[in-house]
C-alpha cells in the first residue's frame, strides 16, 4: 500500500508543485492520474520513488517511509518499483538485452555489474520479461534501431526485470501514435491485472485514461481535485480537472474507442 | 502484436572477432612494455627523482622571483607567436576548406584538396620549424609563426570542410534558388551556418598553439622553451620552476578567456536557431 | 479567453546593432598589429621573408630526395618511439577515464571533489609535453622512461578535458532510469554514462597515439627517448636527406593510425 499523508512539494523556484496530498493506493489497483502540464502529475509520480523530494509530509510504501530512507534503503526500495518514462530513457548505443538487464542491476553485486558478467538467472529473467511484452526477437539489436512503440515496450520490460511490487509510469504513451498507445495501454493492463502489480500512469488523453484507468484521480495546481472510478467521470469531471473546457489536444480521438478485448 | 508472443529466444551474437582484436591489442601493449629499454629500479626511483626535482625548483629556496619579468617576457612572445601562426592559419584555411567540402566543390577538388590537407597535417610542427621555417626565415619567432600557421592549415582546413560538409542543405538550396552567384551563394547559405562552430576551432587551435609554441623554443625558433632548456640543462631549477610557473599560469589565463569565448559564440548560434517562435493557441485564434 | 488583435500595419523599429561584434574585431586587429609590430611583438617584415623563400626552395628539394640507406639506423629510434607511444597511451587514457568521470558536472560525487579535479586538470592541461619531458629527464635521466612519463601525463591532460566535455553532454534519461531501478553510483555510470561516451573515448585514445608519436620527434630532443635525438643530430647537420627519410617513416605511422581509427570508429558506431 502507498499512502501520501499530507505531502507537499515545493521547488526551488517557488512553485507548489504538491499540495498537502492524503492519499491511500491499495495493492494491485490500476491508477490514472490527469491534469494539465505542470500540474504536478510528474511531481507525484516521481515523490514515490523518492526522485523529488517531499519538502513536507510524508509517503510511505507497505509503512517504510521514502522521505525519511537513506540512500541504501532508498534504493532497495527502488529496486521493487519499476519506471516507464515518456521519452523511455533507453541507452540507446547499447543492446536490448543490456537495457532490460538494468533492472536486475539492484540484485547484481558492483564487479559483476561493471563487467556485465550478469547471472544465468538474471538474464532469463530479463528474456522472460521481454517474451511478455513480445519483443523478445530483438534481444540483441540495438536499441536505437528500434520504432518508439518496441522502444517503450523495452522500457516496460526493464521495469518488469525488476520484479517489481509496483510500476510507475510517467506519460507513456505521449510520444506513439493511437494505435501503439493502445498497444502499450493493454499491455500495462494486463500487466497489473495477471501479474497483480500495481500500476499508476499519468496520462493527457482523458479517453484512453476512461479505457485503461481502474481509479482516476485528479490534480489542479498541485492540489488533489478529483478521486473516483473510471465510470463516474465524464466531461463535467474532466473540466473540473481543468479548469477549462476541453479542447481536441485533450482526446486522443476516434482510435481511443478502439476495443481493448483481451 | 500483443504480448507472450510467438518470438523465440535469438542465439547470443558471436563476440570473436571483437575479443580477438583485443586480445591481439593486448599482446602489442604486453610486447612493448617487456620490450622498452629501461629496468624496473628505474621505475621506482622516478617518484623520488620527481620529487627531488620539484623541490628544488619550488621549495628549497622557492623559485627565482627575479627573473618574472623576463620569464613574462618570453612567454608574451610564444603568446605572439600562437596568435599570429592560428590568425595565419585561419586565414588561408577558411577558402581551403570549402574548396575541400564534397557539398561545395567538386568531388575531384575536395578530395585532392583534402589529401593535402593532411599532407601538411602529418608535418608535426616542430619538424616544419626546423626543416623549412628557419632555413627561410632564419632562428627566432617569425620562423615558429610561419610554422604554427602553416600546420594550422591542415588541422583547421580538415575541420572546417567537414563542418561545411555537415551543414543543412535547405538554405543553400534557397539562396540558389533566388538567382545568386555561387559565391554569395556560400556567404549566405552556408557560411552563416558554420561560422560559429569554425570559430570555436580557431580558438581552440589558439589554445593548442600556445603549447607547440613553448615547443618550437627548444629547436631555436622564439619564445620561452629555449630559455626553460637553458635553465634545466645548466641545474639552475629555481629559475627552471618560476618559468614553469609563468607558463601554467599564463596558459589557464588565456585558456579561461579563450574557452569563455568560445562558449558564448556557440550560445549565440544556437538561440538563433531554436528562436523565439511563437505559435498562437488554438484557442485563442478559434474562439 | 483571450483573442489575439492583429496589430494594425506597424513596422517594428530597426533593433539596435549589438556592440559585441565591432568591439571583437577592433580588439583583434589591435591583437595582431601589435604582435606582429618590432616594439611590442615579433617583428614580422613580409618582405624579407619574400625574399628568403628563394633558401627554402633549396631545402625542399633536398626533401624529396630521401636517402633511404639511412632507414636501418632509424629502425631502433622509431621502435623506441612506438613502445613509448604505446604505453603511454595506454597509461594515460586509463587514468583519464577516471578522471574525467570526476571532473564532470553530470558524474562527480559532490562538489569539492569535482572542483579539485577541474583544477587539477587544468595544471595538468596547461603544461606542453616538452615542459613534462624536460622535467622528466632532469629528475630520471635520460632515456625512455622520462618519455614515457612525460607523455602519459599529456595524454591525462588532453584526454579527460576532451572526455569530461563529453559526459557533460550526455542524454540523462538513461541515468534517471538506471537510478529508477535502484542502481548504485558505480553502476550508473557503467551502464548509462559510459555507453553513449565510448565512441569518443576510442577516438581520442586513438588521438593520443598519434599525438605521442608526433610528440616524440621533440621529446627525443631533450633526452627523452625516441626519433627525436636522431632527428636532430640530422638536421644539425644539414643532412636533409636523411631528415626525410625520417619525415616520410612519421608519415606512413600516422597514416596507418589514421586508418586504424576510422576502421574502429566504424565498427563501434
Amino acid at each position: 500500500m502507498i499512502r501520501f499523508e499530507n505531502a507537499s512539494v515545493t521547488y526551488p523556484g517557488g512553485v507548489h508543485a504538491l499540495r498537502d496530498l492524503t492519499l491511500e493506493i491499495p495493492d494491485g489497483q490500476m491508477m490514472v492520474i490527469v491534469g494539465l502540464s505542470g500540474a504536478g502529475k510528474s511531481t507525484l509520480i516521481r515523490a514515490i520513488n523518492g526522485l523529488v523530494p517531499l519538502s513536507e509530509g510524508d509517503v510511505t510504501i507497505d509503512g517504510v517511509s521514502v522521505r525519511r530512507a537513506n540512500p541504501r534503503q532508498l534504493r532497495q526500495l527502488r529496486s521493487k518499483i519499476g519506471m516507464i518514462f515518456q521519452t523511455f530513457n533507453l541507452v540507446k548505443r547499447t543492446t536490448v538485452l543490456n537495457n532490460v538487464l538494468m533492472g536486475r542491476l539492484h540484485s547484481t553485486g558492483t564487479l559483476r555489474s561493471l563487467l556485465g558478467w550478469y547471472r544465468a538467472e538474471d538474464v532469463e529473467v530479463a528474456m522472460q520479461a521481454l517474451e511478455r511484452v513480445g519483443i523478445v526477437e530483438k534481444a540483441y539489436v540495438r536499441a536505437a534501431n528500434l520504432s518508439g512503440g518496441q522502444q517503450q515496450r523495452v522500457g516496460i520490460a526493464r521495469a518488469l526485470a525488476q520484479q517489481p511490487k509496483i510500476i510507475l509510469a510517467d506519460e507513456p504513451v505521449a510520444s506513439l501514435d493511437p494505435p501503439t498507445s493502445h498497444v502499450v495501454m493493454r499491455d500495462l493492463q494486463r500487466i497489473n491485472r495477471e501479474l497483480k502489480i500495481t500500476t499508476i500512469v499519468n496520462l493527457h488523453f482523458l479517453d484512453l485514461a476512461k479505457v485503461y484507468g481502474e481509479r482516476i484521480i485528479g490534480l489542479r495546481q498541485g492540489e488533489l481535485v478529483y478521486d473516483g472510478t473510471a465510470a463516474e467521470a465524464d466531461e463535467n469531471v474532466f473540466r473540473d480537472i481543468y479548469g477549462r473546457s476541453l479542447t481536441a489536444d485533450d482526446l486522443m480521438g476516434e482510435a481511443a474507442a478502439a476495443p481493448a478485448t483481451l | 502484436m500483443s504480448a507472450l508472443a510467438a518470438g523465440s529466444r535469438p542465439a547470443r551474437p558471436s563476440r570473436a572477432k571483437r575479443n580477438l582484436a583485443l586480445l591481439g591489442a593486448a599482446v602489442v601493449v604486453a610486447l612493448c612494455a617487456l620490450t622498452v629499454d629501461l629496468d624496473p629500479g628505474e621505475i621506482l626511483r622516478l617518484p623520488v627523482g620527481v620529487g627531488l626535482v620539484f623541490y628544488e625548483m619550488f621549495l628549497r629556496e622557492g623559485p627565482e622571483w627575479s627573473y618574472f619579468p623576463e620569464a613574462l617576457g618570453y612567454m608574451l612572445e610564444s603568446l605572439q607567436i600562437a596568435w599570429l601562426g592560428t590568425v595565419l592559419g585561419a586565414i588561408i584555411s577558411l577558402p581551403l576548406g570549402f574548396f575541400g567540402a564534397k557539398n561545395v566543390s567538386s568531388g575531384l577538388v575536395s578530395n585532392v584538396m583534402r589529401q593535402v590537407l593532411n599532407a601538411i597535417r602529418a608535418f608535426p610542427e616542430v619538424v616544419l620549424a626546423i626543416a623549412i621555417m628557419i632555413p627561410i626565415a632564419g632562428l627566432g619567432p617569425v620562423a615558429g609563426m610561419l610554422a604554427l600557421g602553416l600546420h594550422s592549415v591542415g588541422t583547421l582546413g580538415k575541420l572546417t570542410a567537414e563542418v561545411i560538409e555537415g551543414i543543412d542543405p535547405g538554405p543553400v538550396e534557397a539562396a540558389r534558388a533566388t538567382g545568386a552567384r555561387p559565391l554569395q551563394v556560400q556567404r549566405w547559405g552556408v557560411l552563416p551556418q558554420v561560422l560559429p562552430e569554425i570559430v570555436a576551432f580557431w580558438l581552440y587551435r589558439f589554445e593548442i598553439n600556445i603549447r607547440a609554441s613553448a615547443i618550437l623554443g627548444v629547436v631555436g625558433a622564439g619564445g620561452i622553451g629555449f630559455v626553460l632548456q637553458q635553465a634545466i640543462s645548466f641545474n639552475r631549477h629555481e629559475r627552471a620552476g618560476m618559468i614553469i610557473l609563468v607558463v601554467i599560469g599564463a596558459t589557464i589565463v588565456v585558456d579561461t578567456i579563450s574557452g569563455w569565448i568560445r562558449r558564448r559564440i556557440i550560445e549565440g548560434a544556437e538561440a538563433k536557431v531554436s528562436g523565439e517562435l511563437v505559435e498562437p493557441e488554438l484557442a485563442d485564434v478559434t474562439a | 479567453m483571450t483573442v489575439a488583435t492583429a496589430q494594425p500595419g506597424g513596422r517594428p523599429a530597426r533593433p539596435r546593432p549589438s556592440l559585441a561584434v565591432p568591439i571583437g574585431l577592433l580588439a583583434f586587429v589591435a591583437v595582431t598589429w601589435a604582435s606582429a609590430s618590432e616594439q611590442f611583438g615579433i617583428g614580422l617584415e613580409v618582405g624579407d621573408l619574400i625574399a628568403d623563400i628563394g633558401r627554402g626552395a633549396e631545402i625542399i628539394a633536398d626533401l624529396f630526395n630521401p636517402d633511404w640507406e639511412f632507414l636501418p639506423q632509424t629502425v631502433g629510434p622509431m621502435v623506441e618511439t612506438f613502445q613509448m607511444a604505446v604505453l603511454a597511451s595506454v597509461l594515460g587514457c586509463a587514468v583519464a577515464l577516471l578522471v574525467a568521470f570526476l571532473a564532470s558536472r553530470v558524474t562527480a560525487p559532490n562538489a569539492p571533489v569535482f572542483l579539485a579535479a577541474r583544477t587539477v586538470l587544468s595544471v595538468v592541461r596547461a603544461i606542453p609535453d616538452i615542459l613534462y619531458a624536460l622535467v622528466f629527464v632532469a629528475a630520471a635521466g635520460i632515456g625512455p622512461l622520462a618519455g614515457i612519463a612525460a607523455l602519459t601525463f599529456f595524454n591525462i591532460g588532453v584526454v579527460a578535458k576532451l572526455l569530461s566535455e563529453t559526459v557533460d553532454g550526455v542524454d540523462t534519461g538513461p541515468i534517471e532510469a538506471a537510478r529508477a531501478a535502484g542502481g548504485n553510483r558505480l553502476q550508473t555510470v557503467r551502464w548509462s554514462v559510459l555507453p553513449q561516451v565510448l565512441p569518443n573515448y576510442v577516438a581520442y585514445s586513438l588521438y593520443t597515439f598519434e599525438l605521442n608519436i608526433r610528440a616524440s620527434t621533440v621529446i627525443g630532443i631533450v633526452g627523452a627517448g625516441g626519433i627525436g635525438y636522431l632527428l636532430q643530430t640530422q638536421y644539425r647537420f644539414f643532412a636533409w636527406e636523411r631528415v626525410s627519410v625520417i619525415i616520410i617513416e612519421l608519415f606512413v605511422f600516422v597514416f596507418l593510425i589514421e586508418l586504424l581509427s576510422i576502421w574502429l570508429r566504424r565498427r563501434l558506431v
